[in-house]
Formats: C-alpha cells, sequence, structure tokens
C-alpha cells in the first residue's frame, strides 16, 4: 500500500510535468503553423479531434492536456486518497487531501481560464504548488518508513 | 500509527476493548474508501442509457408553466418512460406534405465514405455525389422539393437534416427520432415545401459530429418567387476540413466574376462548430439571418457580422464603379473577391466592433403576441463535473441536470412560447431549435429595437442571456440542441414536444440511430 500510494503521488507530479510540456508544445506548434500562414479560430480547435487531420501536429498537446487534467490526474489523486486509508503513515490523509484538493483547483481554474484567462495565469500558478505537494506526498513516506526503521515503535504493554 | 503517538494510544487503548480497536482500524478505512466510491458508483450508474431508448423516455417534462396533459407525468426521474401516454397520440410519421402533390424540384444525393482532396491534402471524409459541399438545392418559393437519398458507402448510416428549413416533423432527418438512420445500400426521400424563401445548408444527423465536419453538407438556397433584386448570386459555403478553411470546398479564394456597379448577393454559411466572423472593406447590408428577410436593412460599415455555427446570412455588396473588385473576408482565413476578372482586392481590416443585431433595421409587427405567452421555458446552460452515459468529465448542464435527465418543453400547437437562454458555462454555444425560427425579444435584459431578428442558430456566448419567442406552429418531437456538434454529442441536447405525439423510433437499436 505505502509503495503505491508513494508510486502514485509521484505520477501526479510526472503528470504535472508532462501538462507543462504538452502546452508549451501545443502553443510552439501553433506558433510555427501561424506562422506558415495558418489560421487559428474555434472552428480549427473545434474540429481538431473530429477530423483526423489535425492542423499541424502540436495540436494533440492541448488533447493530451485535457485528457489528463479531466480524467488521469483527478482519478489518480482519488486512488492516492484512497490509499491513505490504508497506510498507516502519520499524516498520509492528510496530504493526500491536500493533494486533491489542489487537483480540484487545478481543475476548476483551468476551465475557468477559457472564460476568465487571468484564472489561466493563476492555474500555471497552482501547477507549482501541485507539483511540489505531489513530491512531498511521496518523499514522506520514504523519510517516515526511513526513521520507523531505525527507531522501533515501543511496545507497551496494554493493561486489561 | 507508529511510535509518535503511542502515550495518547495507551490511554485510549485503556478504555476500551484492545480487539475492537484493532476492528475498527481495519474497518475504518474500508468504510472511508465506500463512502467516497460507492455515490460514484450511484452517479456512474444513474447517467448510463438504456439502449435502445426513446427520446420520449428521456429526462423530465417541462410544461413551462402551461396544462399539464396528464397528472403524475414522471417528473423528475431519468428514463421513466413519462410520455407514453394513455389517450391514443398521432405517430409523427404521419406529419409529410400531401403525398399525392408532384415534386417540382427532384434531387438524387448518394453518399459515400471517401478520401477528400482539399488544398492539396488527402483527408479522410464523406461525400455528397462524389463532392463536399454535396451539390447546392435550389428551388424557387412554393416548389415541393423531392430528395431521393441514397447511402452507398457511409457504414455508420447517413440521414439528411435540413437546417434552418420548418419542415413537416417526419423530413427532419433526426436518426432515432423522426426516422431510422439509412444503412449501407438503403434510401430515403424527402418531401417537403420550400415555403420561405432564404439561404439554408443540409446534413448528416447521424453520429452528426464526424459526419459533418468529414463534409456531409451542401448548400440548399430558395428563392422568392419574385427573384431577387441583386444582380450577381452567389453561395458561399465555408467549412474547414481538417483545419484548412474553405469555401464551397475550395481552399482558396472565391473569385466571382461581377460588373462594375452590379449589387452582388453573398450567401454565407457557416457549417463549422465555432462561430465565423464576416466583414468587407467599404459598406453592405445584411439582408437576411437564417433564412429571414431583415426589415429595412440600412448600408453599413466598419462593423462585422458573426455567424454562429450553423447560421447563414445574406450581404450585398456592390462593385465599385471604377472596375476594383471587393472583398468579402469569411474569418481571416478565406475570402470571396467580386468584380472584373482577374482584378484582385487587398485583405480589409477586420472591424473591432460587431454589428448589433439587436438595433438594426426596422421593426414591424412580429405576427403574435409574445408578452403574453402560455409556456414560459429556461434554457440554463452550465458545466460542470458528473458521469453521462457513464463517463466521468466536465459536462454541459441543462437547467442544472445532465444528459439524459434534461428537459423536455412540452407544448401545444398554437401556443406561444418565451425562452429564456442563459449560458453560464464559460464557452460560447450556437443554439438550434428544429423545425421553427425564434424572434430574439431581448439580450442580457435589453430588448429588441430593430428588425425582428429570426434565427434557427442563436451565438450565446459566455455569460450572456437572451429571451426569444415563437409560436408552437409545426408539430412534432424537435431537437433543440448546441449546434457545436461535439457539445451536442457530449450530451448538450433538449427536446420541443407536441402534446399529443409520439415516435416508433428510436436511439441505438437495430438500425444503430445516433443523432449526435
Amino acid at each position: 500500500m505505502r509503495t503505491t500510494y508513494k508510486v502514485l503521488a509521484y505520477l501526479v507530479a510526472a503528470e504535472v510535468a508532462v501538462q507543462a510540456m504538452v502546452m508549451v508544445w501545443a502553443v510552439a506548434g501553433l506558433g510555427k503553423w501561424v506562422d506558415g500562414g495558418g489560421v487559428f479560430d474555434k472552428a480549427v480547435i473545434e474540429g481538431a479531434a473530429e477530423s483526423g487531420a489535425l492542423p499541424f501536429p502540436e495540436i494533440l498537446g492541448t488533447i493530451v492536456h485535457g485528457i489528463n487534467g479531466t480524467f488521469v490526474i483527478p482519478g489518480v489523486a482519488l486512488a492516492v486518497l484512497i490509499l491513505s486509508f490504508f497506510t498507516k503513515v502519520r499524516g498520509a490523509i492528510k496530504w493526500a487531501v491536500i493533494l486533491l484538493v489542489l487537483v480540484v483547483v487545478q481543475g476548476k481554474l483551468g476551465f475557468l481560464g477559457h472564460d476568465l484567462p487571468l484564472a489561466g495565469a493563476v492555474h500555471g500558478l497552482n501547477a507549482l504548488a501541485l507539483f511540489g505537494v505531489a513530491l512531498h506526498t511521496g518523499r514522506r513516506v520514504r523519510n517516515r518508513t526511513a526513521v520507523a526503521a531505525e527507531q522501533p515503535e515501543p511496545r507497551v504493554a496494554t493493561p486489561v | 500509527m507508529n511510535g509518535h503517538s503511542g502515550g495518547r494510544h495507551h490511554r485510549l487503548k485503556g478504555a476500551v476493548n484492545p480487539g475492537a480497536v484493532r476492528a475498527l482500524r481495519m474497518v475504518l478505512p474500508i468504510l472511508a474508501t465506500i463512502a467516497i466510491l460507492a455515490p460514484l458508483a450511484w452517479l456512474w450508474q444513474a447517467s448510463r442509457v438504456p439502449s435502445p431508448y426513446s427520446v420520449m423516455d428521456m429526462g423530465y417534462l417541462d410544461y413551462g408553466g402551461g396544462v399539464a396533459p396528464h397528472p403524475g407525468g414522471g417528473h423528475g426521474g431519468q428514463m421513466q418512460g413519462h410520455v407514453h401516454q394513455s389517450e391514443p397520440s398521432r405517430l409523427i410519421t404521419d406529419l409529410v406534405v400531401d403525398a399525392a402533390r408532384p415534386a417540382d424540384v427532384r434531387v438524387d444525393l448518394v453518399t459515400r465514405h471517401e478520401t477528400l482532396t482539399v488544398g492539396g491534402r488527402s483527408i479522410s471524409g464523406f461525400t455528397v455525389n462524389r463532392t463536399s459541399p454535396g451539390p447546392e438545392i435550389r428551388a424557387s418559393q412554393g416548389q415541393l422539393i423531392e430528395v431521393h437519398l441514397r447511402n452507398e458507402s457511409v457504414s455508420d448510416g447517413v440521414t439528411v437534416h435540413w437546417h434552418g428549413v420548418d419542415v413537416p416533423n417526419a423530413m427532419d432527418g433526426v436518426a432515432g427520432v423522426t426516422q431510422d438512420a439509412v444503412p449501407v445500400g438503403g434510401g430515403f426521400t424527402y418531401r417537403f415545401v420550400a415555403e420561405q424563401a432564404g439561404t439554408y445548408w443540409y446534413h448528416s444527423h447521424q453520429v452528426s459530429n464526424p459526419q459533418v465536419v468529414g463534409g456531409l453538407l451542401g448548400s440548399l438556397v430558395i428563392t422568392p418567387k419574385s427573384g431577387i433584386a441583386q444582380q450577381v448570386d452567389v453561395s458561399a459555403v465555408a467549412h474547414t476540413y481538417g483545419g484548412l478553411r474553405t469555401i464551397n470546398g475550395k481552399a482558396e479564394v472565391l473569385r466571382v466574376p461581377a460588373r462594375p456597379g452590379h449589387r452582388v448577393r453573398i450567401r454565407v454559411a457557416n457549417t463549422d462548430n465555432g462561430p465565423m466572423t464576416v466583414w468587407t472593406f467599404g459598406s453592405y447590408r445584411l439582408l437576411a439571418v437564417d433564412g429571414t428577410d431583415i426589415h429595412q436593412p440600412t448600408e453599413v460599415s466598419e462593423r462585422s457580422v458573426t455567424l454562429t455555427a450553423g447560421a447563414r446570412a445574406d450581404l450585398e455588396v456592390r462593385v465599385p464603379g471604377d472596375g476594383s473588385a471587393v472583398r468579402v473576408q469569411l474569418s481571416k482565413a478565406s475570402a470571396v473577391v467580386i468584380g472584373p476578372a482577374g482584378v484582385d482586392a487587398p485583405a480589409p481590416p477586420q472591424p473591432s466592433a460587431d454589428l448589433d443585431l439587436l438595433a438594426y433595421g426596422s421593426p414591424t409587427p412580429l405576427g403574435f403576441d409574445p408578452a403574453h405567452p402560455d409556456r414560459r421555458f429556461d434554457y440554463r446552460i452550465g458545466r460542470r463535473p458528473g458521469f453521462v452515459k457513464g463517463r466521468p468529465g466536465m459536462w454541459w448542464s441543462i437547467n442544472g441536470h445532465l444528459f439524459p435527465n434534461v428537459p423536455t418543453y412540452l407544448v401545444r400547437e398554437g401556443d406561444v412560447v418565451v425562452v429564456h437562454i442563459e449560458n453560464r458555462s464559460g464557452q460560447v454555444h450556437p443554439m438550434h431549435l428544429h423545425g421553427h425560427h425564434v424572434v430574439v425579444l431581448a439580450r442580457n435584459g435589453v430588448a429588441a429595437t430593430g428588425s425582428p431578428w429570426w434565427v434557427d442558430s442563436l451565438n450565446v456566448s459566455a455569460n450572456e442571456t437572451y429571451d426569444v419567442a415563437f409560436v408552437a406552429n409545426n408539430p412534432g418531437i424537435w431537437m433543440d440542441h448546441c449546434h457545436n456538434l461535439k457539445h451536442a454529442a457530449q450530451g448538450m441536447i433538449a427536446h420541443l414536444m407536441y402534446e399529443g405525439f409520439d415516435t416508433a423510433y428510436r436511439i441505438s437499436g437495430p438500425a444503430d440511430n445516433q443523432p449526435e
């Protein structure tokens, strides 16, 4: 359980990195396409996934970002929370909750950004917080088990 | 738990049975897991739709403050079979034009799944009579159009929906609602009278999201009996194939020969999923929107016209007398150049403001009084997390509900209906009601003051509200959906239903009807 918890927490951090990468990849591809005469508008955006013929390949980045952000990362964060109930590591639940809350906030900010672009800027900032918390959530399990190995839990006789 | 909190545990353990504590420690995580997963599982289960199902069973009935036809008609639940009435109801299949009346215009349409060549690129798509867009159908007002559809190779099946034409319900071409999808090798005959002159288009309404994006569409023009005042009449069907903007299927400027001084009517149709802006240099008149003439349209300049997805606009421009040409932009990416052969025109700068149709043209009587409607409906669009068809995601909601638990608006023939549309979803939605045109009464609470602004496809931007009205004068079961067909496929579909009508067709089922 602990290992899975740790691995999934790290996976959230890795996914946040992927999210940042694919967006910049998409924006760079868009810039190159526009430079070559392409015109980007709603019709291009909405038709991109349906037609099977992408206007420029990097637009895949926005699709990956959407799938990751809507399904994969919330799913993994939820799994981390459920696993935290079973890890028997102090603070595991607390950090899993913080992680999930940040993921939910991140999703909210992302969708809000469609209408309120400034929310997109906060989305970028919150990504850093999410990345840090995900790393910390994973790392502290290792630290804790290391500490536990060095200092065995004192056994206390239980009075009947 | 480990040693750090041992002391506190010691005190706790002193008070209770240690076996019970151990059991509790094992059970609590399981209970917490169930507390999280059980509601999700319930939501998932509740979002699944049976196969096949009737749109008559979808969601809940909204009477809009009007008379409910029978008490206790399944409010609030989903898929409850609420309108399979005990009293005999008429099947919408009967809603056709007189079968004995001969056709004036006969057209054969053959649909195929094949590779299109657009701008030098090969794109997998759909054709009608080997081209995309398909052939333009032209008829004169009052003529009976008869279209023989044959599906040669579109494996999902096809239908033809006459976008913007208020046809009899059985001719509306919606798979699973007004007909079965036409399978490969099958056919269907559409017959309707071209009653209202104007610019329309046709497209498949079976698996419409990929099929329309892939080119299964064409133009339909109904000319007035008296003819038009312009010397040149040209259609410009805008469509995007794989990111390539085209007009009439070509990724190049559409050149229209015209003499100096000629007046030209450009019939623009936006067949994409997003809004399109149209503008020109100098002045123009906006003659018609969505197949309805503007009353006393004035000359406009430095204003663009926004066509929502599925919308049409007829513009009148005049070819300059000095031998130059006039250029009309259909978005930044495509243009129509009209003038003497070989004469080009530079791209006009995009105006910073849009023509406000709320105040364009002159008022004229509507022909009905929307001040005292028989039904008043809300169509509030939102977006929230949840499950649709068993899939998790951020989904469009209608009046707070997700598909299929969406409202069905019930009316009686002759009702005056007012609909309040509100968009709190953060994105634009092109709202399209089948079988009717609606007139805009107000936008964001500001009343319309210009010509009656009749639409069948309305651009509802984020945070906008619209109040629209119409007379329920075309019985049947009609889709009322977002024409960003991706959004429709995601469940942004409601229906307008007339009391006393039923359909025998089913979504899914043997014909695998998938209207979105």
